[in-house]
């Protein structure tokens, strides 16, 4: 069964990967994204120092794109089954802030489609993230979708 | 017309709310919708905006409807 969801919650990876898995797959490719504490900023090399990340998301059509996103990837891999969670509110460092797990009857496509969906996601799916230092704090914009 | 406006992110501190309504004159484009906001909000000028009418990405030239939803975001950056 594939499934997309939003959650406040702490994401339980395990129970994410093993509910996509039906009878004629043979590997999950689940892909564990965390917050990271050390960012170099991509313009000045400089190295900032997150405490704590927020995340927000425009809800009803972060699901819907990211449902679409399912749906694309299943026309273009060889895959049976996607589950995508995201996190939102506030993370601390190393807290899980998106699981996507893929069930294919070979692990090479499941590999391939996991990749490609974590890609898209971060180019398609409104869902923001805000980074906290000690001296500040910035909302990340990301490379906007063509 | 009215429309109901959704913010997020750093539009959301920009424009001090996350959701307003709005009247604007019928046949009202997406564009002028923009104009309209950066003369209210001029710090929305800074970034590069995109649009969703209804949960789906739009043109800046899309016409709106009386009752569209119609939310104003930066470039995403889940993951």
């Amino acid at each position: 069964m594939d499934f997309t969801e939003l959650t406040a919650e702490p994401i339980d990876i395990t129970s994410v990967a093993r509910r996509v898995v039906p009878p004629e797959c043979g590997a999950t490719v689940t892909l564990d994204g965390y917050a990271r504490k050390f960012t170099k900023d991509k313009t000045t090399g400089e190295i900032r120092d997150t405490l704590y990340l927020v995340y927000e998301a425009y809800e009803p059509m972060a699901i819907k794109e990211m449902e679409k996103l399912i749906e694309q990837a299943k026309k273009e891999f060889e895959i049976s089954n996607v589950g995508i969670v995201h996190r939102l509110g506030k993370l601390e460092i190393g807290e899980t802030s998106v699981v996507i797990s893929v069930a294919a009857p070979h692990r090479r496509a499941a590999f391939a489609a996991c990749e490609w969906l974590i890609k898209q996601l971060k180019r398609t799916v409104p869902i923001w993230k805000k980074e906290v230092y000690a001296d500040g704090e910035v909302w990340v914009e990301g490379e906007a979708p063509n | 017309m009215s429309l109901s406006l959704l913010f997020f992110g750093v539009t959301a501190d920009i424009a001090g709310s996350r959701k307003s309504d709005v009247d604007v004159p019928d046949g009202e484009s997406v564009e002028a919708l923009l104009v309209r906001l950066i003369s209210r909000y001029p710090k929305l000028a800074s970034h590069k905006l995109l649009f969703a009418v209804n949960e789906e990405y739009v043109d800046i030239d899309t016409i709106l409807k009386d009752g569209d939803e119609v939310a104003i975001f930066t470039a995403v950056s889940g993951g």
